[in-house]
């Protein structure tokens, strides 16, 4: 068991969200917390970087669908930066894969719009 | 002594501090052993050994409300008493102190004036001679209004307590009872028998007080089709459990309006997504299906919403699954794709569905996932020998992982029955 | 209903004591209301020379079975006389002179009448068939006293639980007794002595008392607050042959207050038998 721990910086692109540990039915909540006390802009895009991420279970899968559709409500996107082979494999069998943009780290995440804007 | 007044004499106040406690001493000490016992904070009494009181101080006497000429000589301790107080002396009290030569803190209750009771608590010592003789007895008798009040506060706390607790066990036992009904109703059904088709379950919560997501059913369509599902929602207990039953419903009521697998699937989506908002997403990952009899096999036409790929295991001995990549989870857009495939199963094949708590237990020295090549594996490994008979294999490997397994896991294995060998025909 | 509790030992469900001479004639001491057989302690030296002396305690009191203890059975003196029967059918008690405190003196009559075979003799100690005074009768107590009483045990029964420590057992004028430690001295659980108490002074035996056909002896003091004199004439003139001695004694308990007196009266009765 690898508690949860969540920093937080500030890409031009928006919000960056640096994810380590386990993700879980015990410590999802803590994840949708962090995302609920953003501030989070129109247009702007939040980036979960999961380069840290230990474990994912459905609870965490759950953690991140909330974490989407507060971007969404908020006008902005979502887009996770180096997701662990396994849970990879997770997101690839319920087709969420289709539904996250997803990065191979955190500074293609954040470079792309940069490039576009 | 004098007091000096002159300034520089040291420290003056000082001085007349100590005489002011001088004085107080005195007076204490003047204070002879008669007022000492006649204003005691407690009653005082002495009696003869049969109880006919002797001596006694003003304190009690003032607490009796009675004359010291009504009571020396002529009463006994145990007139003083009530009747209960009385009864006690008598039976538990007089026979104590004959024993044991002297009884402390016992409660009892004493008149007094205008028909009044006062709590009491009384303390008694018989007093012998140098020959051992018993001579009389002393008493002392101690205010115990508040300590009876609080007695009485005591048990009243305590009744009060029993009461809760008791009422908390009932409340208990009534929860327990509706849960265990409410439970009940969430399992999934016993399988029914279907013409020409073998069925095979297996249901496992990994916390019995946690409500479990898995779900499955097998039922009719009409027209001999036979439709299944087998799925999972996300998170566990009562929350989990409604999702679970409406998923159950909606799948059973759209099968039987249209059975195409992509629409059920569809409509249990819209179902999902419009219920629940987005401070509470829910979701399930599911296959659905639909089987038809043709002509001595079984036509399988399955979907899948992010649920992992059924695997099938043939005849001779092979397995492999039935792939529907790119289906999502179910619930989590309004418009989503769910993959449909299709396969035959023929004599003696078996369809086998799953949730992911088989293929995501750990196992092995460093605990790896189980992984859907190892059930390929394992199954291939099995002889076909029907649905039963590939679930009790499963069973047993499930129970094998010990706590690596720690996720509920529910199984459903449809499989038509092998051909029996005709006499005579050649292996 | 059957006193026996199949494999219960009656002797430990009773606390039964034998002592005394093996051949000597029997007396059965049976307490009252309020402790138990520790009640006796200072006649039993002297009896036990002459007399084979069993003791017990009623279910309820001193270290009686508390798991034996039936609410039921208990709230009438039937239940106690059954407890008096069941002792001396397992000790197969013949001959028997049973001596009562109190209340036990009727329970007593009852077993007597049940089991003429085993009761010869009664020895009442401080006896009354009835506390409540009834038109022409004095049993001591108004029933307002009686209401008082048992409402004062509802409330105070942390009062009655007060004297339920151990308790040294010591004797300064008997030293030959010698320093016990006992547990059961007055240690009665409130609850069953609230059933005993209310069983007890709601109790009317007066009609029994025409049932009795031993030699009755019966003692009073001269001063009881529980017993007055009135009751001591009343059950004398209800038992025909029986015999009133009146002890220079006060209180409700003269095997413990004149100790000497009480053995001189139950020897002389024994004597006389």
């Amino acid at each position: 068991m690898r508690p949860l721990t969540i920093t937080t910086r500030e890409a031009v692109t928006g919000p960056v969200l640096e994810i380590t540990g386990d993700l879980d039915h015990e410590t999802a909540p803590e994840l949708r917390k962090a995302v609920d006390d953003l501030t989070f802009a129109s247009g702007q895009l939040l980036v979960l970087d999961l380069a840290g991420l230990a474990f994912c279970d459905s609870s965490g899968i759950s953690a991140l669908l909330s974490a989407r559709n507060l971007a969404i409500e908020h006008g902005g996107r979502i887009a996770l930066a180096a997701v662990p082979a396994n849970t990879t494999r997770i997101l690839r069998i319920v087709g969420l894969d289709q539904v996250f943009a997803i990065h191979p780290n955190a500074a293609t995440a954040t470079a792309r719009r940069s490039a576009a804007g | 002594m004098m007091c000096r007044t002159d300034q520089s004499a040291p420290e003056p106040g000082e001085e007349q501090d100590v005489d002011a406690t001088d004085a107080v001493f005195t007076s204490l000490l003047e204070d002879s052993a008669e007022e000492l016992y006649e204003q005691a904070p407690c009653g005082y009494l002495s009696t003869l050994m049969d109880g006919t009181i002797a001596k006694i101080n003003t304190t009690l006497l003032d607490w009796l409300g009675l004359e010291r000429s009504r009571v020396v000589g002529r009463m006994r301790f145990a007139d003083l008493l009530t009747v209960g107080g009385k009864l006690y002396h008598e039976t538990h009290f007089a026979p104590l102190l004959q024993m044991k030569g002297e009884v402390s803190g016992i409660a009892m209750d004493i008149k007094t004036a205008g028909k009044q009771r006062m709590p009491a608590l009384v303390t008694s010592k018989v007093k012998t001679s140098e020959d051992g003789e018993p001579m009389l007895i002393r008493t002392t008798v101690f205010d115990a209004r508040e300590r009876r009040a609080y007695e009485a506060e005591l048990l009243r706390g305590r009744k009060a307590a029993e009461e809760a607790r008791r009422q908390a066990e009932a409340d208990r036992i009534r929860l327990q009872e509706a849960l265990a009904v409410l439970q009940q109703s969430l399992l999934p059904p016993e399988l029914p028998e279907v013409p020409g088709l073998e069925t095979g379950s297996y249901y496992h919560t990994a916390s019995p007080d946690l409500l479990g997501g898995d779900f499955y059913d097998l039922f009719p369509v009409g027209s001999g089709r036979w439709a299944f599902f087998l799925g999972d929602v996300c998170g566990k207990g009562p929350q989990a459990a409604a999702v679970t039953s409406l998923t159950r419903h909606t799948l059973r009521a759209a099968a039987l309006h249209d059975a195409d697998p992509v629409t059920v699937l569809n409509t249990l989506n819209t179902v999902l997504h419009d219920r629940y908002t987005s401070g509470d997403t829910r979701y399930c990952t599911a296959i659905f299906g639909v089987l038809e009899p043709d002509d001595g096999h079984f036509g399988v036409h399955l979907a899948s919403g992010g649920h992992p790929s059924a695997l099938i295991q043939r005849a001779d001995g092979s397995a492999d699954y039935l792939p529907t990549p790119g289906g999502l989870l179910v619930g989590v857009l309004p418009q989503a794709s769910f993959t449909a495939a299709r396969a035959r199963l023929l004599p003696g094949d078996t369809l086998l569905l799953y949730t992911d708590g088989l293929t995501e237990a750990r196992t092995g020295p460093d605990r790896e996932l189980y992984g859907d090549d190892a059930l390929r594996a394992f199954t291939a490994a099995q002889p076909p020998a029907g649905p039963k008979a590939l679930i009790t294999a499963l069973s047993g490997l499930l129970a094998s992982f010990g706590d690596g397994l720690d996720d509920d896991t529910a199984l459903l294995a449809l499989g038509v029955p092998a051909a029996l060998p005709t006499p005579g025909a050649k292996v | 209903m059957d006193g026996k509790l199949a494999g219960m030992d009656i002797r430990r469900r009773n606390n039964v004591t034998v002592t005394g001479r093996a051949d000597g004639p029997v007396l059965l001491l049976a307490h009252g209301f309020g402790c138990d057989q520790n009640m006796w302690r200072l006649v039993v030296p002297a009896l036990a020379e002459s007399y084979r002396v069993v003791l017990f305690d009623y279910v309820g009191s001193g270290r009686a079975d508390p798991s034996a203890w039936d609410e039921r059975r208990y709230s009438s003196l039937e239940g106690y006389a059954q407890d008096v029967l069941d002792v001396c059918e397992e000790l197969d008690l013949r001959d028997v002179t049973f001596v009562g405190h109190s209340v036990s003196s009727m329970v007593g009559v009852l077993a007597a009448a049940k089991a003429p075979q085993r009761l010869s003799r009664l020895v009442m100690v401080a006896p009354s068939p009835c506390y409540i005074d009834d038109e022409e009768y004095r049993g001591g107590f108004s029933a307002e006293d009686i209401d008082e009483l048992l409402e004062s045990l509802e409330s105070n029964y942390l009062g009655w639980s007060a004297a339920m420590a151990p308790v040294i057992m010591g004797n300064a004028d008997r030293p030959e007794l010698g320093q016990e430690l006992t547990t059961s001295f007055c240690a009665t659980d409130p609850d069953m002595a609230r059933v005993f108490a209310r069983t007890t002074f709601l109790s009317d035996s007066r009609q029994d008392l025409k049932t009795i056909t031993v030699p009755t002896l019966i003692l009073e003091c001269r001063q009881d607050v529980i017993a007055p004199r009135e009751v001591g004439a009343f059950v004398r003139d209800a038992i025909p042959g029986s015999r009133l001695v009146t002890l220079e004694a006060t209180g409700h308990c003269p095997q413990l207050s004149a100790p000497q007196a009480t053995l001189a009266a139950i020897t002389d009765f024994m004597g006389a038998a």
